[in-house]
């Protein structure tokens, strides 16, 4: 006997709006696929790999949403030829044709993944970095397709997009904030496919015309998607800032666990150069055509342990873009004449260079070429140059780093003395830095002749003998090494650069225009450069007379006490007091209590049961009261089914009316006639009346009523 | 009986037989009248097996065959002829004993000397109500001699076909414990039996009631109820009985998880569950409804299904039983309620 049809415009309606909720899933989870790529490609350095993922992400969509009818085996099939022909054209796209394309493919495929979680951010788009972003992209798509549009599973098909953003930001590490944007959008996507989330195989009109009954609305999903994610969004803007401050440690980075390139010796300890180059000074290094005057680094020196000042060893593999520089505002053309080593001259803070392989330490941005420099070696570097630091004579010193205020131990006696002058002479740190560099200038001589060495007792030979020994001159390796070991002493961070003073236009750059300078880390302005060498031509002042002099008018014990000329300790609570250092920090705390945001917490957290009751009360109503008479005593036998769960008799879903009337008679709550005319509802055509349903709407009150005190509280509050 | 063609509430009206008919309620109503008069009947001789006697009778308005097993003096050849008894139709019966040939079941042609020509004389397979009992006493070749009335209601002798009554019934029992001198069904002849029912000893209320009435209660004393008009009319009407199109996948995700059950060598056949939807449209009508419901299907799957189901071998070696895996089967596929696809 054949069943009685739909009318057929009902049926092309129903299948109509179960189209457009297929298709509007599909898009939801799409965009999600584009936003967890998105995530990974904000350490890409331009749009290519967004636009790339974006394709990959529709182009898996599209393949699975046309084939969502057809054999299962067809979309895998079909979505493995799309695959293999996106990454080909991805490969093609992005490789520079230096390579035969076979190479460049094989290449590509064999070495994707280290080089993708080793590449410097920004990662450069090439075929290697972008193989498996696409890869993964696409998969995750094929399969969040495959799950929620061919077996209309939308919460298993919101697992792929997840793992892929999960994936995007294990791969993007700390190099990258926080993006809370991307997360919201994600949030808001998974939500609003939820909402409107699939119908299983079994319901689903366009595949099988003949399907019975009403669709179930979405109306009571969509409004709980809506609550839910409301709450969440409040929660989290609410929550996020105080949970933020609770989470002390960053993310992964995958770099770490890559060998970086290695410095030679020459490169780990280049202030050994200086007195080579003080001897030497006509040997031609580079040529150089730069579009301004610039201070061209060699090398950062943090590390000292009383022998050697030593570079940070930290490099890591980039592309043509240095991250974290800002916009190129000089430009270099370099060409390599006899300087030798890995370490690459450039303005700091360099922002791009092309035309030789790079790695750059993220902390002192020093650039290094894994092959070594050689004559005949030509590049061209764009720096953004650090601009004259403002406010560094109120600023405090910048002690987040320990590195860069470790002393060695025991400092000659003569550091101390000196330290001890800068201390009792000057009272700010800026004062202190700029004394100590003037301390030096005025004090000792340039002497290119001077005998190599910063180790300590090199140094106490330099500071502390007399002339006619030797002592008391020096070059700038003893000057900007004595230098940032007194000012370590005195409470300022600091460290040794060695580099080149490189005038505007083109010239070629000479031994004598290397030197070694300190800078002083302030907090704000940054490291700041002292040039501690002496002015030529003014004879130097004998030391021991200015120290001798300090040494009679340093006041007693008791004077000292009464805060004299003590040293000031930065870094010492009292100092909070002092206007011009806490600016700053006053400013940081005027914000808004942290009480108020604990309260709006709590506040919105107390909504959460009445927003869940809300709900329930409008799902109730919608199934109760709508629909025709079948519908309602189905509502009726979901409401029932619904308490009844909350209550803790759960009713398996392989469970027929009968059976679940004897399961839920364990509550002790009487439900009627209720299984009888949900069968009818369910399995015989216009068998239930308005009476029937009116009956049947009826007994979910009391029900709801009689089994209430068996529901748990936490249900009670919480479903 | 015979001439309430017009007036009768249970006949469906010849115009309207080959397409698609609605039932109404009264006609649902009328035939559980008839049913439970039939069954109520069968009840005054065969006591205290009420769930049994409606199986069977369902089996019987579902036009298909019946298969009693039990241990032997349970009551099955007693249920098989008083449910003959209740119709008013014609009914013989078969002692099956392994000298039996095909043509004592089905019939014989004879020469006839004064006619000068060939007589079919037909063999007790003749029949509205057929009992053959302890049917697995007969040798496989005689066993099958019932496969072609059991399934196209006809036999085939020397190769002339000949119709045998309508409605046929074939009210088999077998002895499954003592196996000496039997030949096990073939799945073949297993598969055209609709139910599988078993007896079984009756509550110690109700063999008291035996003991005390063994004279009075047998089948030859009962009156008929109905006869196979009306019989056949019934099983016209289950035809039309509504299923709703969820219940069709429904029934097919049984079968389906049945067929694929790692224990299970055969699953349940396409007939098996034609046979299933046969009988779930009598119980329906049995009930008083027009439509099938769930617990339709759930009451009668196992009678319908566990002959038809074989086993993989080291499952039987367990004691894995086909109620096992009918049991398995239904707790797999989710019944297709509103509120479990909401």
């Amino acid at each position: 006997m054949s069943a009685p049809g739909i009318a057929a415009p009902a049926r092309r309606g129903r299948r109509t709006r179960y189209r457009l909720r297929v298709a509007t899933v599909a898009a939801c989870l799409t965009l999600m696929c584009v936003v967890a790529g998105a995530v990974a490609a904000r350490v890409y350095h331009g749009q290519t790999l967004l636009l790339l993922v974006a394709g990959a992400a529709f182009g898996a969509f599209a393949i699975g949403f046309a084939l969502r009818n057809r054999p299962s085996f067809l979309a895998p099939s079909l979505s493995a030829t799309g695959l293999a022909a996106y990454l080909l054209g991805a490969i093609v796209l992005t490789s520079d044709g230096t390579d035969p394309l076979g190479t460049t493919i094989v290449d590509a495929l064999v070495n994707a993944v280290p080089r993708t979680l080793t590449a410097l951010i920004p990662v450069e788009p090439v075929p290697d970095t972008v193989v498996v972003p696409v890869f993964l992209t696409w998969l995750a798509a094929t399969l969040s397709c495959e799950f929620a549009i061919r077996y209309g599973r939308t919460l298993l098909g919101c697992l792929p997009p997840t793992l892929l953003y999960g994936a995007g930001l294990y791969l993007v590490g700390p190099n990258a904030d926080a993006g809370p944007l991307f997360a919201v959008a994600f949030c808001v996507l998974a939500a609003a496919a939820l909402a409107v989330t699939a119908a299983p195989p079994e319901r689903r009109p366009d595949r099988d015309a003949t399907v019975e009954g009403q669709a179930p609305s979405r109306t009571p999903a969509l409004m709980g998607a809506v609550v839910t994610t409301t709450v969440l969004l409040a929660a989290v803007a609410v929550l996020g800032p105080a949970a933020a401050r609770l989470v002390t440690t960053s993310p992964g980075d995958p770099r770490e666990y890559v060998e970086p390139p290695q410095l030679t010796d020459i490169d780990l300890n280049p202030l050994v150069r200086i007195a080579q180059w003080a001897q030497f000074p006509d040997q031609e290094l580079f040529k150089a055509d730069t579009s301004a005057d610039a201070w061209m680094r060699l090398a950062v020196l943090t590390k000292y342990d009383g022998t050697t000042w030593q570079a940070e060893g930290d490099f890591r593999t980039a592309g043509t873009v240095i991250p974290g520089a800002g916009e190129a505002t000089y430009s270099a053309d370099v060409e390599i004449i006899e300087l030798g080593g890995k370490l690459v001259p450039a303005a700091a803070d360099p922002a791009g260079v092309t035309d030789l392989p790079i790695a750059v330490n993220l902390y002192t941005k020093c650039l290094l070429t894994p092959d070594g420099l050689a004559t005949g070696t030509s590049f061209h570097v764009d720096s953004a140059l650090v601009p004259e630091p403002t406010g560094v004579e109120t600023a405090r010193p910048d002690l987040s780093d320990p590195a860069t205020v470790t002393l060695p131990p025991a400092p000659p006696e003569i550091m101390t003395q000196i330290a001890e002058y800068i201390n009792t002479t000057f009272d700010t740190p800026y004062e202190r830095a700029q004394g100590l560099a003037d301390f030096l200038s005025q004090h000792y001589a340039f002497d290119p002749e001077a005998p190599s060495g910063h180790d300590l007792p090199a140094l106490g030979f330099f500071l502390g003998s007399p002339v006619t020994a030797g002592g008391q001159t020096g070059t700038s390796e003893q000057f900007a090494a004595s230098y940032a070991i007194i000012a370590r002493m005195v409470g300022l961070p600091s460290r040794v650069v060695v580099g080149f003073d490189v005038p505007a236009g083109s010239s070629t750059v000479t031994a004598a225009q290397g030197q070694a300078w300190p800078e002083v880390a302030f907090d704000g302005p940054g490291w700041v450069r002292f040039d501690p060498m002496p002015a030529a031509g003014v004879a130097p002042i004998p030391p021991e007379d200015t120290l001798e002099k300090m040494e009679e008018e340093t006041p007693s014990p008791e004077e000292a006490e009464g805060g004299g000329g003590e040293a000031e300790d930065f870094n010492d609570e009292a100092l909070e007091q002092d206007g011009d250092f806490n600016e700053e920090a006053g400013q940081e705390d005027a914000g808004i209590p942290r009480w108020v945001w604990y309260a709006a917490a709590a506040l919105l957290l107390a909504c959460v049961p009445l927003a869940l009751k809300a709900r329930r009360a409008l799902r109730r109503r919608r199934r109760l009261r709508t629909g025709t008479p079948a519908e309602r005593v189905a509502g009726a036998w979901a409401e029932v089914l619904a308490e009844a769960a909350r209550a803790g008799v759960k009713i398996p879903d392989h469970a027929n009316a009968e059976e679940a009337a004897v399961r839920l008679s364990a509550l002790k709550a009487d439900i009627g006639p209720l299984p009888r005319l949900v069968n009818a509802a369910a399995f015989a055509p216009g068998a239930v009346s308005e009476a029937d349903a009116d009956a049947a709407t009826g007994l979910v009150a009391p029900f709801s009523r009689t089994i209430r005190h068996q529901v748990k509280w936490m249900r009670r509050v919480l479903t | 009986m015979h001439d309430t063609e017009q007036t009768h509430p249970l006949r469906v009206p010849r115009h309207i037989q080959q397409q698609p008919v609605q039932l109404v309620a009264a006609q649902a109503e009328q035939f559980a009248a008839t049913f439970e008069a039939l069954a109520s009947a069968v009840d005054t001789v065969v006591l205290g097996k009420q769930e049994v006697v409606r199986l069977a009778l369902t089996a019987m308005f579902a036009q298909g065959h019946i298969l009693l097993e039990d241990v032997p003096g349970t009551g099955k050849t007693t249920l098989a002829r008083t449910i003959a008894a209740a119709v008013s139709g014609q009914w013989r019966r078969i002692q099956f004993t392994p000298d039996l040939l095909p043509s004592d079941v089905s019939g014989v042609t004879i020469f006839n000397q004064a006619s000068g020509a060939f007589e079919f004389h037909p063999g007790p397979v003749f029949a509205n109500i057929v009992i053959a009992d302890e049917i697995n006493r007969a040798s496989p070749k005689t066993q099958s001699a019932l496969l072609e009335v059991m399934e196209e209601g006809r036999v085939t002798v020397d190769g002339n076909p000949h119709q045998v009554p309508q409605p046929f019934l074939v009210v088999a029992t077998q002895n499954p414990v003592e196996m000496d001198g039997t030949y096990r069904l073939p799945e073949a002849q297993l598969d055209r039996f609709l139910v599988k029912l078993s007896v079984g000893y009756p509550v110690e209320a109700a063999e008291i009631e035996v003991l005390r009435g063994t004279h009075q209660r047998s089948p030859e004393h009962l009156s008929p109820v109905v006869d196979t008009d009306t019989v056949a009319q019934m099983a016209e009407m289950a035809k039309h009985v509504y299923i709703a199109e969820p219940l069709y996948a429904y029934l097919v995700q049984l079968a389906n998880a049945t067929r694929n059950h790692p224990q299970v060598a055969v699953g349940v056949s396409p007939r098996g569950l034609i046979a299933l939807t046969r009988a779930a449209s009598v119980f329906a009508l049995s009930q008083g409804r027009t439509y099938i419901i769930p617990e339709d299907v759930k009451a009668l799957a196992g009678p319908v299904f566990t002959h038809r189901i074989q086993l993989a071998p080291d499952a039987a070696m367990r004691g894995t039983t086909g109620a096992a895996i009918v049991a398995d089967a239904f707790e797999q596929v989710p019944v297709p309620l509103p509120a479990s696809a909401a």
